[in-house]
């Protein structure tokens, strides 16, 4: 019985985290417009124009294969997959068979690659070479993002996101620099998954026409535009259960999951007000120099695994 | 279950020699090499699965030809194991050829069924002999077969990947055989059993596992020795790559762990022999996919490729020693079983994308990926095919390189909550070389289908592309649905994986898989459910399916287009990301890695040059024995008949002088 209660929490959260995605990205680009002495579209811009997309005509180049048009119902499916396991909510992980650290970076993964893929599917240059960045700033992330997860995974005894953040919240883990390096690391990673400013290389607007989105259009690219906000708010919210673990709920009352559900929202809305500030005060990283920035967050993540095996 | 691999054996036998008497009528020749290969897979299935399920194994000796060997054969669950990967590509090989070797008319077609069922027997029976004469023989048969499938194109590019591949492959098997031949020394028998009983001092067990490490990664396309894998796989017909690379290789790993885990280790190792494979895993790993993303030919690319997947089964496999060693039965199982998960996948995903290269091949006439593209239309079969087995080596969920990755990470895992420091420090950063190897496979196989079956043609060939006929469809399709069945099957097939690996330790069984759920011995370390995820993939596309009928009333169809956007201007074919263009990236930022790909000219050329020298010198050594032994012979026999000619004068008064002197002589030799 409790763990039917944890699935349908788990599906709760991930709801709440589908209709809560674009309130978060509006709130972005709402700061955005005043960082830049404009007025803002308003806060829910964004669910404005979802809904607007929803009735546009798609227009899809000849060359589209069925590849292109799964693309994006696959990827909101496997970012709700992600959104269900992730202790967000709740002090466990609603889903623990698929609630594990490699698993989460792994379905990350499933979504690149089918974004990667219809990128090439299109037979759009600007599509193609947004998927090649797209590859290549995993190549130069998932290890970083990897070495940091994995540093508090050895710490709490278990690879499980539940486990994980409970040991961690309930402070049984003594090696505080560790934790602080380890934290510093996935937050860099996972900006960087985001894929917001300086690191959106891969949706560069002005520079490649929007990389893999450049050929959706219409009901498509509602899909699309809502799997990428999904996505970054997931990653956020991965972040937060992890290290940000205050307020959540810790018995299956329906008072206790309300409470919780605002505070993550809370929590969110306060992650993307900070980021915006590191996002409207940087310019786009070229690639070869996401590298060099990449290499140092690496070397911060092996500065936390140095602090772990020493126990401090 | 002997008999039936014994009949397995025979299927191939009878399938080569058929082959080859038969090789006049072509067709039938192929028909009956490709049923004997199939036969004898789907044999040697039914061989190895009962003795994989039950845990216990058959013993069969007799004293065979020779007095210092006896022909031992057992067939434990380790050999069963490699009995079952052999088994499935050959069965697949098997079907396929049926089809694809008609491409090969008039040029062989009969001597190449012989070989390629010779290479399978000569594999099977490889890996059940339990004694080092036959082991060898067979390995060396092995070898010589596999060589004659590789040269059998008979062009420039195939003799000298023919020639490279021979040259290191016997190179390196004369270290397997002083390995044996120090073991012989020290037990006084050639049998693997004595072996396996032998206690031998600390330093002999360390040099006879370098020694036999060195030879068996050689075949097994370990870096710094993988250089004749990349010339040797493509230039192999399509289906003998895919056993080569599938199942060949994996014999280096088989061999590594006999001698490694079977016969020295369980206790009696060291750590640093396990840390020494782990090493060689993640730089063959690391490098290996690396180089494959340089490549555009599509077989090379898959060549390095399984370069990088060994480095991934030894990097379990090096766990598996380190915990062998020190005292960690749960970590020495979980790496085996990690590494034999992954052997099992990589042959399966690995068989089928050779095959998939070979249909590609078939249709096109071209290896080149930047030949290719729009496939997924003209060729749809082969695209989905092709599309589960690079989600499968990319390790995307819930497929089974996902599995076995998973568990090779669970590994890595337990090393670092050991309590040795050695495994605490190295055990993550075998992670993350990992970590940074699957990101880069992902990266080289998404470009891989994207370039060949995606978007347009970019040549004729490709335009015109036909899918392939039935036989090469159904192995592929098989392949591909027990890449899916070993993914989310993986509760099922775990336990037994992890059953192989205790009989090989000697230990009892680590138990990790129970009801839906995989897990690394200990549930608290860590859970995988791939059927739960599956479901769950599949069941959560209700939402974006019901967010895409909100507003379905005004929903007007799709317009295709005329082209993709370009800013305005027209849209030519080249107008499209290129095959080097998508992997320039990590091409330039990972340049320095790429310097290392340099020494493999230089030790091509040496080789090279070394063997060219040598056979100048026994060129010129030749002609002097020539002089010594013939000429002298033959000088001293034309100076007698010279001498004994000046005897004939041509005068008839000298004979008749002749004549009398002989009577005379006979007549005082008479009166004596």
């Amino acid at each position: 019985m409790e763990t039917a209660y944890l699935f349908g929490i788990g599906l709760l959260q991930a709801i709440l985290l589908l209709l809560v995605a674009p309130l978060v990205s509006g709130v972005s680009r709402v700061i955005r417009a005043k960082f830049q002495s404009r007025r803002g579209p308003g806060f829910l811009q964004d669910y404005r124009d979802l809904w607007k997309l929803l009735v546009r005509r798609e227009v899809i180049p000849p060359e589209a294969g069925y590849i292109f048009r799964v693309t994006p119902y696959l990827l909101i499916a496997a970012m709700l997959l992600i959104a269900m396991v992730i202790p967000a909510i709740i002090d466990r992980s609603p889903l623990e068979p698929a609630g594990d650290i490699i698993t989460v970076i792994y379905v990350f993964a499933l979504a690149r690659f089918f974004l990667s893929l219809s990128g090439i599917d299109s037979g759009s240059i600007f599509a193609g070479i947004g998927a090649s960045r797209e590859t290549t700033i995993a190549t130069l992330n998932e290890p970083v993002m990897l070495l940091a997860l994995f540093v508090v995974a050895l710490l709490a005894g278990s690879t499980n996101l539940g486990t994980i953040a409970t040991t961690l919240y309930t402070q049984q883990i003594s090696a505080h620099t560790a934790v602080a390096a380890a934290m510093l690391a996935f937050a860099f990673a996972t900006f960087v998954e985001m894929g917001k400013l300086p690191f959106d290389l891969a949706e560069a607007e002005t520079e490649i026409q929007g990389g893999p989105l450049t050929e959706y259009s219409g009901r498509a690219l509602a899909l699309m535009k809502w799997a990428l906000y999904l996505k970054q708010s997931v990653a956020v919210a991965l972040f937060i259960a992890i290290f940000v673990p205050f307020g959540r709920a810790t018995s299956m009352s329906p008072v206790s999951l309300i409470l919780g559900e605002f505070i993550l929202v809370a929590k969110l809305l306060l992650v993307f007000f900070i980021l915006a500030f590191f996002e409207n005060t940087f310019a786009r990283f070229r690639i070869f120099d996401t590298s060099h920035v990449t290499f140092a967050a690496a070397g911060a993540a092996a500065l936390a695994f140095a602090f772990s095996l020493g126990g401090v | 279950m002997l008999d039936f691999l014994a009949t397995s054996i025979l299927f191939c036998l009878l399938g080569g020699l058929g082959s080859l008497l038969l090789r006049r009528w072509e067709a039938i020749a192929i028909a009956v090499a490709g049923i004997g290969a199939a036969g004898a897979g789907i044999l040697g299935i039914f061989a190895a699965i009962p003795v994989l399920m039950s845990g216990h194994g058959e013993v069969f000796s007799t004293s065979g030809p020779f007095p210092f060997a006896a022909f031992t054969v057992r067939f434990d669950p380790l050999a069963a194991l490699m009995v079952l990967i052999i088994s499935l590509v050959t069965a697949a090989a098997g079907v396929y050829s049926l089809s694809y070797v008609k491409d090969y008319a008039k040029r062989g077609v009969g001597a190449m069924g012989f070989f390629l069922n010779l290479f399978v027997a000569s594999m099977m029976l490889a890996v059940v002999v339990d004694n080092a004469f036959y082991f060898t023989l067979f390995w060396e048969l092995m070898t010589i077969t596999s060589y004659f499938l590789v040269i059998f194109d008979q062009d420039q590019e195939a003799v000298d990947a023919g020639f490279l591949y021979f040259f290191i492959a016997h190179a390196f098997s004369m270290l397997i055989m002083v390995a044996f031949l120090l073991l012989f020394t020290h037990t006084g028998s050639l049998d693997f059993a004595s072996f396996r009983e032998a206690d031998l001092p600390p330093w002999l067990a360390s040099v006879v596992f370098v020694l036999a490490f060195f030879g068996f990664a050689a075949k097994a396309g370990v870096m710094p020795l993988h250089v004749w894998l990349p010339h040797a796989h493509p230039a192999a017909p399509s289906h003998a790559s895919a056993l080569m690379s599938g199942v060949m290789i994996k014999l280096g790993v088989y061999g590594i762990i006999r001698v490694g885990v079977d016969f020295l280790g369980a206790g009696a190792g060291a750590a640093w022999w396990g840390w020494m494979v782990v090493a060689f895993g993640a730089v063959s790993a690391v490098l290996g996919i690396l180089y494959a993303l340089a490549e555009r030919d599509i077989k090379r690319m898959l060549a390095y490729s399984s370069v990088e997947n060994i480095g991934i089964i030894l990097m379990g496999t090096g766990l598996a020693i380190v915990g062998a060693a020190g005292g960690q039965p749960v970590l020495a199982a979980l790496g085996l079983g990690a590494a034999f998960y992954h052997l099992l996948n990589h042959a399966l995903f690995k068989g089928l994308l050779f095959l998939g290269a070979g249909a590609l091949l078939h249709s096109t006439h071209t290896r080149d990926m930047a030949e290719m593209g729009g496939l997924g239309r003209r060729m749809p079969w082969t695209a989905l095919c092709f599309l589960v087995g690079a989600l499968s080596i990319s390790a995307i969920p819930p497929l089974n390189g996902f599995v076995s990755e998973w568990l090779t990470y669970q590994t890595f895992f337990a090393a670092g909550t050991s309590s040795q420091f050695a495994g605490r420090l190295l055990g993550p950063l075998a992670a993350v070389a990992l970590a940074i190897t699957g990101a880069l496979a992902l990266m080289c196989f998404v470009r891989a289908w994207g370039m060949v079956f995606a978007a347009a043609a970019r040549s004729e060939p490709a335009a015109d592309a036909r899918e392939v006929p039935w036989p090469m469809l159904v192995p592929m399709g098989a392949l591909a649905l027990l890449c899916a069945f070993f993914g989310v099957g993986a509760p099922l097939a775990a336990n037994v994986l992890s059953g192989v690996s205790a009989a090989v330790l000697r230990a009892d069984s680590l138990q990790i898989s129970s009801g839906w759920l995989v897990f690394p011995g200990n549930p608290g370390q860590a859970v995988l459910s791939t059927p739960l995820v599956a479901l769950l993939l599949i069941g959560l596309l209700i939402m974006p399916l019901s967010i895409a009928l909100l507003r379905r009333r005004r929903y007007v169809a799709p317009r295709i287009a005329d082209e993709a956007w370009v800013c305005g201007y027209q849209h030519t074919p080249q107008m499209s990301v290129s095959v080097a263009g998508f992997v320039e990236p990590p091409r330039v930022i990972f340049r320095n890695l790429y310097l290392l790909r340099a020494g493999e000219g230089p030790v091509k050329r040496a080789i090279e040059t070394s063997v060219r020298d040598v056979t100048i010198a026994a060129k010129r050594v030749e002609p002097i024995w020539d002089q010594i032994t013939s000429r002298l012979s033959v000088q001293g026999i034309e100076g007698l008949g010279r001498h004994v000619q000046a005897l004939e004068g041509g005068d008839l008064r000298l004979y008749c002088v002749y004549i009398l002197a002989t009577l005379a002589a006979l007549l005082i030799a008479l009166a004596m």
